[in-house]
């Protein structure tokens, strides 16, 4: 009775998950183990017979692509700005908000607003803004730093990146910060006070580590979504001048529909990606688990 | 059948990744185009013919033909659909076949994959647009393409077109959009100063002091789309070798030969950087359009298909199209002749009758002008007797000096290589030598891919 019971309740919950698991399956999980077979062959999107290379494309990626290993270490550079950068202005925001009254909605919303704009169209809007409206402001005012090539030049277009990337990524990491003050316990906090803790101090050692399980969610959701950049970079500058600020996904992009479609190789420049995510978050998320406390 | 299933999941899949992220293509004419609707198209196209066929033939009953056509025209959808229904009647009247065309008609940014997702699963349409340079020879290579070398529209191509499609020795497309182009220039601004079109690079010096004179900056840039200064190079790699080189390409392609041996490409290259607009990566296509037309700069590296373009933002804009000077010897400054969109058959076909006959109807001794005209493409044939534009009467005034090479037929990847590597080069990332050398690489990994 209990055995079938049990049962029961597995396949009903089978059956309501089953129309999500189809559709991930047949777009997510099929072409995923498409692209690991495509890896292995010198397909290029069109030929409708193709070669087995074995890992060929995977030694060549590694060793003989100078411009692939530019990416790894361009986007490296970008992953590390991005995870310290966003998440310590989303926490300071989220404590800003907070710390506001009834204007709290309002701030809310604000911030959070680019988030709900796509980042392509939010990449052109800020392409206008770096190549129209500075240029205008510093000829019309004293700040004469503002008219550079924020574009053109590699070395301003790097932070010309990380500021449309933050703008759009702040608000959300925000919101989950806030969820997470919001639930950390008011007496903790009295009992601090009471036992004469500055504001500094009972957010460094109350509010911090009771938000823990939060800031290993928007690390990780920070590394993975940095690593995987494209549409800002796209929109910005599309990866140029030249390659200047190509990351990865960039590369792999122009690798298999434009250049020679090489499709085969793409697909094993994108395995290599997907493993280095998979490595660097396995490795955050356990060692980010062992430092949480529950109140 | 499990394998085709697969194969087709993973190509929709990656159809959606390109619809998302529009590419960029080079060398060919960029429409403003929307997104194509056609089914709308298809719907009123089969509408149309459903009341036609009845009122023909009475004894016998028309035989039934059904034909996928593709193309990257959405810009051109009326045209084509009047066309095909004249096709149609005389389908009907002549042979007693019943044709239903299925146009399709996708952006032109996507159309490309769209394309090729349907040859590589098998799913063929009859009659589709390619682009000549581009795609000829991968598409010939994998078996896409029908040998149409003796069809009667062949011999009405003028040579020099008909150059352009042929690959192995067979003509493999019907060339529809033709091109001869170098650079534009600003007339009212080169006839203020009494400049006229400079041939070698001396008298570019002369004519660039002038203008820089008259506080007009000479070049314009737009860098920041890749295959814009990728132009630069195409005109000036192509006057140098077909001047000077000819049988470059065939060395490099054999691996006995290296650009250092052209190095002087660089030349013109190098004076275009050095009296251009400022801030050239901030400016795209459309920006630099406008610019153009509103005379900020005298010369632009730009083909006249941006014509449209630029006459929209200032319709009393009077431009020329000249041969770039590459060196001192004026034989260099030509003009390039290339084909762009172009029409090819699959052999795949199971009406491969009806479909040739439709290819040769589009070169039609009597309804070929009136549709080149409306379209506004270049004659490509002998039936094409239109007036043409002042600058494509221009620029065909240097091909009939003989001022004018053949597009030069790159491997895949060293045009797209050579775009992003100019940019860089513009930046001050890369030096001539790099460049040189990467490309000399670029061009032997091609190579070998290719086989």
């Amino acid at each position: 009775m209990q055995w079938t019971k049990k049962r029961k309740q597995t396949i009903t919950l089978l059956a309501f998950v089953f129309p999500a698991l189809l559709f991930y399956a047949v777009f997510m999980l099929a072409p995923a183990f498409g692209g690991i077979g495509y890896s292995l062959t010198d397909w290029n999107g069109l030929n409708p017979t193709y070669h087995w290379v074995g890992f060929a494309n995977y030694t060549e990626a590694l060793t003989d692509d100078p411009y692939f290993i530019k990416s790894i270490w361009f986007t490296l550079r970008f992953v590390a700005f991005m995870v310290v950068l966003q998440n310590a202005l989303a926490l300071l925001l989220a404590v800003f908000v907070e710390s506001r009254g009834r204007s709290k909605v309002w701030f809310r919303t604000i911030f959070f607003m680019p988030n709900m704009i796509s980042m392509i169209i939010g990449g052109f809007m800020w392409l206008f803004i770096f190549t129209k409206v500075l240029s205008y402001i510093a000829e019309h005012s004293g700040f004469g730093f503002l008219d550079q090539s924020w574009i053109g030049d590699p070395d301003f277009s790097f932070y010309a990146i990380i500021i449309v990337s933050l703008w759009g990524g702040v608000g959300f990491l925000m919101v989950i910060y806030i969820a997470a003050i919001q639930g950390v316990p008011q007496p903790l906090k009295e009992a601090a006070a009471i036992d004469g803790a500055n504001t500094f101090q009972t957010f460094r050692n109350i509010t911090l580590p009771m938000i823990y399980p939060a800031l290993t969610i928007g690390i990780f959701l920070t590394l993975n979504s940095s690593f995987k950049a494209f549409d800002a970079v796209y929109a910005l500058t599309g990866g140029g001048p030249g390659r200047a600020t190509q990351v990865i996904a960039l590369n792999i992009f122009e690798e298999a529909f434009s250049f020679n479609s090489r499709y085969g190789y793409a697909s094993a420049k994108a395995m290599i990606l997907f493993l280095i995510v998979f490595l660097i978050t396995i490795v955050q998320l356990r060692f980010m688990k062992n430092r949480e406390v529950e109140a | 059948m499990k394998k085709a299933l697969y194969m087709s999941l993973v190509l929709v899949l990656m159809v959606s990744v390109i619809s998302a992220c529009s590419s960029k293509n080079n060398n060919e004419t960029k429409p403003s185009a929307i997104a194509s609707e056609s089914e709308s198209a298809s719907a009123s196209a089969s509408a149309s013919e459903s009341a036609s066929p009845s009122e023909v033939k009475a004894d016998t009953p028309p035989q039934k033909v059904e034909l996928k056509v593709f193309m990257s025209f959405p810009r051109f959808k009326d045209q084509f659909e009047s066309y095909f229904a004249q096709f149609k009647a005389k389908e009907l009247a002549g042979k007693n076949i019943d044709v239903t065309i299925k146009l399709e008609m996708p952006n032109p940014d996507q159309a490309k994959q769209i394309l090729q997702t349907r040859l590589a699963s098998n799913d063929a349409p009859d009659v589709f647009t390619l682009h000549a340079i581009a795609d000829i020879p991968t598409y010939y290579k994998a078996g896409y393409l029908s040998d149409l070398s003796d069809q009667p529209f062949v011999p009405k191509v003028y040579e020099s077109v008909r150059k352009t499609v042929t690959y192995d020795g067979k003509v493999v497309a019907l060339p529809l959009e033709s091109l001869s182009w170098g650079y534009l220039y600003n007339k009212k601004i080169f006839a203020d100063l009494g400049i006229t079109p400079p041939q070698t690079i001396d008298e570019m010096n002369a004519a660039i002091d002038k203008i820089n004179a008259a506080k007009i900056k000479p070049f314009m840039l737009a860098f920041q789309e890749s295959w814009i200064p990728q132009l630069m190079m195409a005109l000036s790699l192509g006057g140098t070798v077909s001047s000077a080189h000819p049988d470059w390409i065939e060395k490099m392609n054999k691996g006995e030969a290296s650009y250092k041996d052209v190095a002087s490409v660089f030349d013109i290259i190098d004076l275009i950087m050095a009296n251009g607009t400022s801030k050239p990566f901030e400016v795209g296509n459309e920006a630099g359009s406008t610019d153009f037309a509103n005379g900020k700069a005298a010369m632009w590296v730009q083909g006249p298909w941006q014509a449209e373009t630029i006459l929209k933002v200032n319709p009393n804009m009077e431009f020329g199209v000249a041969p770039l000077p590459v060196s001192n010897d004026p034989a260099g400054a030509m003009i390039n002749l290339a084909t762009s969109t172009s029409l090819a058959v699959s052999p795949t076909s199971k009406n491969k009758e009806v479909a040739l006959d439709l290819v040769n109807y589009v070169l039609d001794d009597k309804d070929s002008a009136p549709l080149f005209e409306t379209l506004k493409f270049n004659p490509v044939a002998t039936m094409h007797t239109y007036e043409t534009f002042p600058w494509i009467t221009e620029a065909s005034s240097y091909v009939a000096k003989g001022k004018a090479y053949l597009d030069l037929s790159l491997p895949n990847g060293v045009t797209d290589e050579t775009a992003k590597l100019l940019q860089s080069y513009y930046a001050k990332t890369v030096s001539k030598e790099e460049i040189i050398k990467t490309l000399d690489k670029t061009w032997a990994k091609a190579i070998k891919t290719q086989q």
